[in-house]
Order: C-alpha cells, then structure tokens, then sequence
C-alpha cells in the first residue's frame, strides 16, 4: 500500500511536472490560466479525512471554483477573439480572391495557420485543465472518502470553457478553407519541418501532442476514468520534431 | 414536498414554455456559495435542502425543443436539454455549484436524490423566459447560457413585472434592459406566482435562515466584490426574506448594481451574432466610426448590452487594423516570424509546404483532442451509470435485507455490499469470473489495471458469497449487455 501510494505520488507530480511544461510552451499570456495544480494538491494534503468539514476543505472548493471561473473567463474571451479573427480572415480572402495578390495569399495563409493554432491550442487548455481537474477530485476524494468528484465533474462537463464544440467547428472550417487556398501538393520532407518548430504557436502544438502522449502513456493508477494510451497516425513525425528543451521567450 | 411535485408536473404539462426566471435567479443566489465562510455555517443547518437548489435553477437555462431546433443555437448547449438532473447554467456560480456539491456529499443525501431529480426533470422541460422567445439568432443561445453575465439575470426577473418589485436603481445598464424587455403575458406571471407558491414551501425554512442570506452577496458576485453592492445585497435580502420574489427582487437590484460595479457583464459570442455585429457596423460606417451605442441600437438584441458591445467593438478594431498584435503574439515574433519564410525558402521549402507541414500537426492536436474529450465524456457517463447500477443494487440488497432476517446476516451484507462496489465499479479486477463479462466495458474505456482500491481479500471472499452479490453482479451484467 505505502508503494502504491509512493508510485501514485510519482503519478501525479509527473502530471504536474507536465503540466508546468506545458505551461512553460504556452504563449506568455496564457501562462497563468491554467490549472494551479500544485497549490490544488497542496490543499488536499492539509485537509484531515476524518473532519470532511474542516477549513482545509472550505479552501480546497474555494480555490476550485475560482479556478473554474477563471478557465471559463479565458476561454470565452478567447472563443470571441477567434471569432472575430476568424471572420476578418475569411473577408480578406474573398477581397484577395478579386485581386490574386500572391504576397498577400501567404500572408493570410500564415496567419490562418497560427490562427488555426491557437484555436487548437484553447481545446487543448480546455482539455489539460479538465484532466487536472479531475486528477485532483480524485486526490479528494481518496483523502477524504467523500464523493466530490462525480457530481464536481458533471458541473465541469458543462461549463463553457469544456464545451468547445464552437471552437472544434471553427478549426475545421479554418482547415477546410485552407485546403481550399492551398490545394494538395506533394507531402513535405520532415527535416524542414523542425524549422518550422521555431514558430510559437507551431511548437506550442508539437509540446501539446508530446505531453498528451506522454499523459496517457501508461499509468499505475489506471481506473475506470483512465485514459488509454495515445495512438497517432504519424507517431515519427512528432517524434523529428521535438526540441530537446524549450527556449525560454521573453 | 410530494404536492409540490405534483403541481410542478402539472406545470410543465400545461405551459411547458414558461420561463422561470424568477426561480432560478432565487435559486441561484441561495445556492451558489462560494465563499468557505459558508461551508461551515450552513452545514448544519441545511442538509436536506441544499442539495436541491442546485437542480432547480439548471433547467431554467436550458433551452426549448424549438430554440434548439434553430440552427444558430451552438450545438454544445443540446446536452442541457437531453440530460435531466444535475444540469447547471453555465456560468452564474460553477463556484457555488461545486459548493454545494461538498455539502451534500458529506452529509447523506440520497433521499433527495431521487425527488430532485424529478423536480429537475420537470424543470428541464421549462423553456426560457418569454423574454427569451422573442429573440433571434444565436444570442439566445449565448446568453442563456451564459449566466455569469449578471445583466442575463437581471433583465430576466424585470420582464416579470407582475411578481417583482423591481427596484429603481437608476443604473443605465440596467435601465437599458429593462426597456428592451418585454412585457410578460399574464399566463407568465401566473406561472411565476404558482412556481414561487411551490418554492415557498419549500424555501421558507432557508429563507428564514440568515445565515444563507449572507452567504448570498458572495454567490451572486464571485469574482471581484464591492463592498458597496455587498451591503445593498444584504440589506435588501434580509427585508425580503420571508418571501421568494422578494429575495428576486433583492437579487436582482444587487445584480443591477454589479452590472455597473467593478465587474465586465459577461456573455458567450458565437459566429452568426458576430455577424449580426459586423453588418451593424458596416450600416453605420465601420469600425472607426460606429459607436457602441449605435451598434446595439442597430441590432437589437435582446439582453446584449453596452458593455458587451463595448469590448467586442474594441476587439473587432485591433482585429482589423493591427492584425499583427491580434495574431495572439506569434506574429509579435517578428524577427522569428520574418525569418521563417525566408529560412524555409533558403532550403527550398516553399512557405506553402511549410504552412501545410504546421497545418497537419495542428490537425493531428485536435483529432486526438476530439477524440480525448469523447472518450472521457463517456467515461464520466459510464461512471455515472454504473454508479446508479450500485445504488440500485444496493437498495435492492437493503429491501431483501428486510424480509428473512438472522443475526450473521447484517454483517455479511455489508461486505457483500462492499464487493458489490468492489464488482460493480471496479469491474477491471481481472481475476474475479463474475467480473470477466464485465471485461466488455472495460475494453470501451481503456486498458486497465487493478484497482488499488480494491483489496485483494475481497476476491476471496467473492466464492463464499451470498446471493446478494452474485444476483449484483448478474443483475448488473444483464444490465450492461441492455445498455
């Protein structure tokens, strides 16, 4: 049991050592929205499993709601911007499709691109923020016996910044427009695209992708609400593009 | 409480598209607690009822079959109606939701589960104010959603000019909203005097607690708090306690005055009111000369206030004329940004090809993002459900319980009971051959592992068990393979 319980801690400092990378990744503004994971765990280790009611709990849930508040806040001050960007862009490209202004195809197309990104990169915040969450609900609950996590889940499913179904339709239609300026062309070698990399919202991607993968690697703690490992289809490509540590950006 | 439920019933039948603003602004306000002072001192005094509140005010948010229907309407917010139970407003307090969570976790609570999910049910099927129904477009969708917006919640209890006495509180905001709302029907204002009569009952007992009613200002205002509105909160609750629609009243003139207070209304824009947004600028000459005020006039939208205007057109401005500082900073790098294409030109990589190669990771994130989020919204569903399994289960077991009864058998119950959970929540022991049919589900959701939960002595025990379980299990398994 004690091994266990060492292993788990393991577990979940590795969550939190991830977590911080993928912070670390984010653009700068970003950095403090997501999940304070580590002040979550803290709290859970002060609360005492035979007083449920105690201070330690009161902050315990305090702190999570204004977590909850401050994901749902971002989130949906973000979904606006990229409604909007996403807007302009598509009107730019019917008033460059009069003038087939070839710069300017490739300016729009970059920031689609990194517009598209960063879109992928708020589901990605939703769903990082989700899986903490839940992470520390189980810490909870196993502290304190208590069933905090299902009902606490249910509300979280709901709440705007993990309904991104508007966001997952935007990246689609950001995708298809795109295909639409830039038809197929012959698939691009791999060792360019660590150049690519140097991009922040590019590389930003490629760090989600490596920890999601790395999360759902495998798992000693694995229950009913465990994630199965990662399987993707180009597994190399992600793996050539890779940074051995991230620079930091000022 | 039976009555109470009976007559909600019967309201939902005859005017299934009342609004029930007034219920869930009350509701709201007593439920949502987020500060921790209220944890301590209202659990005691509210076990029982607490829990409910939560329930009640979900459903006011949730929209109509028809509203539904419409194609404006984001398609994330149909899970409000297909679910019934513990569907919640999206924003006004995940904090005080989450709150009272705690409190009904610790204290047991599984009687009320049932009834209020009934309550719930009913509720599911209340359609929005009126007010609601005469909107267009995707803005009904966004701002019924979106609770957290105070001026959401304030506009809705005004159109309820018969219950409320909505107070004066010369606030623009407020008084905008309160023009654009519209007017109740008289059916409306019968269904709200009915729905209060049916609350009262139930509320009266946590009306009359004070202890509640200072906890309110802190749900209402969970983000920043002026102590100012805190205190116009308190006072007004506090005279208005024994009644429900006054406790709206008192609510809804402290939301008033938060509108204008520290903190920015909050609402959820989608694609087509963005749209909505742009043609109205457009109208009024673009965006350096459309003013916020002459954009909301123009697209008359319900519940849309300056405010929201305000800050979408000041987005809407940098969007447009400084696109670089927009692009979210990737563009801020502009030597890095500037040296890319460039650099990929050099080896011969065209801006295309790069653009595609970022393009496809992007893709790959959000497929696998997509498909995380499924998975993990069917794992909490299965979760769900295999914990209505055990309680079923259970309170099977406690009825048979009831009838033969010897002296050994209390006890070898409650292990059964717990190996019951042990199988019916941890069906990933592998070992147990109750549990191999059970493997099926397991497949769905993943590899598993032992449970460390679950003690290995359980599974000893599981051969000499008594029919309980094993009926459980069957009972259980019969039911998955239906499911």
């Amino acid at each position: 049991m004690q091994l266990q319980r060492e292993r788990e801690r393991e577990r979940a400092m590795k969550f939190g050592k991830r977590l911080k990378r993928q912070i670390d990744e984010s653009l700068p503004e970003w950095r403090d929205k997501f999940l304070c994971y580590k002040d979550l765990k803290k709290l859970v280790k002060l609360i005492s499993a035979p007083q449920p009611s105690s201070k330690a709990e009161a902050e315990f849930i305090c702190l999570l709601n204004s977590e909850i508040d401050k994901f749902n806040d971002f989130f949906v001050d973000q979904e606006e911007e990229f409604i909007i960007r996403q807007m302009e862009l598509q009107e730019r490209i019917k008033r460059v499709a009069a003038t087939s202004a070839a710069a300017e195809y490739g300016r729009i197309g970059t920031e689609m691109v990194n517009l598209h990104g960063e879109m992928v990169l708020l589901v990605n915040y939703s769903s990082i923020n989700y899986t903490g969450l839940a992470k520390i609900l189980k810490k909870y609950d196993k502290r304190t016996g208590g069933l905090l996590r299902l009902p606490v889940i249910e509300k979280v499913l709901e709440q705007p910044f993990f309904t991104t179904d508007l966001i997952s339709k935007l990246v689609k239609e950001c995708e298809s427009t795109m295909d639409s300026m830039f038809p197929a062309a012959a698939p691009a070698a791999q060792e360019e695209a660590v150049m690519m990399v140097e991009q922040r919202v590019f590389r930003n991607a490629v760090a989600a992708l490596v920890t999601m993968r790395e999360l759902r690697r495998g798992s000693s703690t694995y229950g009913h609400f465990s994630l199965p490992p990662l399987t993707m289809p180009d597994a190399d490509l992600l793996h050539s593009l890779q940074l051995p540590s991230p620079i930091p950006i000022l | 409480m039976v009555n109470g439920l009976r007559t909600m019933y019967a309201w939902k039948e005859i005017e299934a598209h009342s609004a029930l603003p007034v219920g869930k602004v009350n509701v709201e306000q007593l439920c949502s607690s987020g500060g921790s002072g209220v944890v301590s001192s209202s659990l005691p005094v509210l076990p029982t009822t607490v829990e409910e509140f939560p329930k009640l005010p979900d459903s006011q948010n949730i929209l109509t079959g028809k509203q539904i229907r419409s194609d404006q309407l984001t398609p994330h917010y149909t899970p409000f109606v297909a679910d019934s139970g513990n569907v919640q407003p999206l924003y006004p307090s995940p904090s005080g939701f989450s709150l009272d969570l705690d409190i009904s976790s610790i204290l047991p609570h599984e009687r009320h589960t049932n009834s209020t999910s009934l309550v719930s049910q009913s509720l599911n099927e209340v359609c929005l104010p009126s007010a609601y129904s005469s909107y267009t477009g995707a803005f009904q969708a966004s701002t019924s959603n979106i609770p957290k917006d105070p001026t959401e919640v304030t506009w809705c209890p005004d159109s309820d000019q018969g219950i409320l006495n909505c107070s004066d509180d010369g606030i623009t905001g407020n008084n905008q909203i309160q023009s654009n709302s519209i007017v109740m029907s008289d059916d409306l204002n019968k269904q709200n005097e009915w729905w209060s009569e049916i609350m009262n009952e139930d509320w009266e007992e946590l009306l009359n607690d004070k202890t509640v009613a200072e906890s309110q200002p802190k749900v209402v205002y969970p983000a920043a708090q002026s102590s100012q509105t805190m205190s116009v909160h308190q006072s007004q609750t506090h005279q208005s306690v024994p009644c429900h629609s006054g406790e709206i009243t008192a609510v809804t003139s402290s939301l008033s005055t938060a509108t204008t207070a520290a903190n920015k209304p909050r609402m959820r824009w989608t694609p087509e009111l963005h749209e909505c947004f742009v043609n109205a600028v457009n109208q009024l000459g673009g965006s350096d000369k459309a003013t916020p005020k002459g954009v909301l006039k123009l697209m008359k939208m319900e519940g849309l206030t300056i405010y929201h205007v305000k800050s979408h057109l000041q987005k809407y401005r940098t969007a447009r004329y400084r696109p670089d500082l927009s692009e979210g900073m990737s563009e801020k790098k502009i030597t890095q940004s500037q040296e890319i294409p460039s650099l990929n030109l050099k080896t011969g990589i065209d801006l295309t090809e790069a653009l595609r190669l970022q393009m496809e990771v992007q893709k790959q994130l959000h497929e696998q993002l997509e498909i995380q989020r499924n998975l993990q919204l069917r794992i909490e569903e299965q979760g769900k459900y295999l914990q209505m399994m055990f309680e079923k289960q259970c309170k099977t077991t406690m009825d048979k319980l009831h009838a033969p009864s010897t002296v050994e058998e209390p006890s070898n119950v409650s292990t059964d009971l717990t190996q019951s959970t042990a199988k019916i929540e941890f069906p990933d022991a592998g070992s147990n051959p109750i549990d191999s049919n059970k493997t099926e589900i397991t497949q769905q959701i993943g590899n598993k592992r032992k449970m460390p939960e679950v003690e290995p002595s359980n599974h000893q025990d599981v051969d000499a068990v008594t029919d309980s379980p094993s009926s459980a299990a069957k009972c259980a398994r019969v039911d998955d393979e239906e499911a």
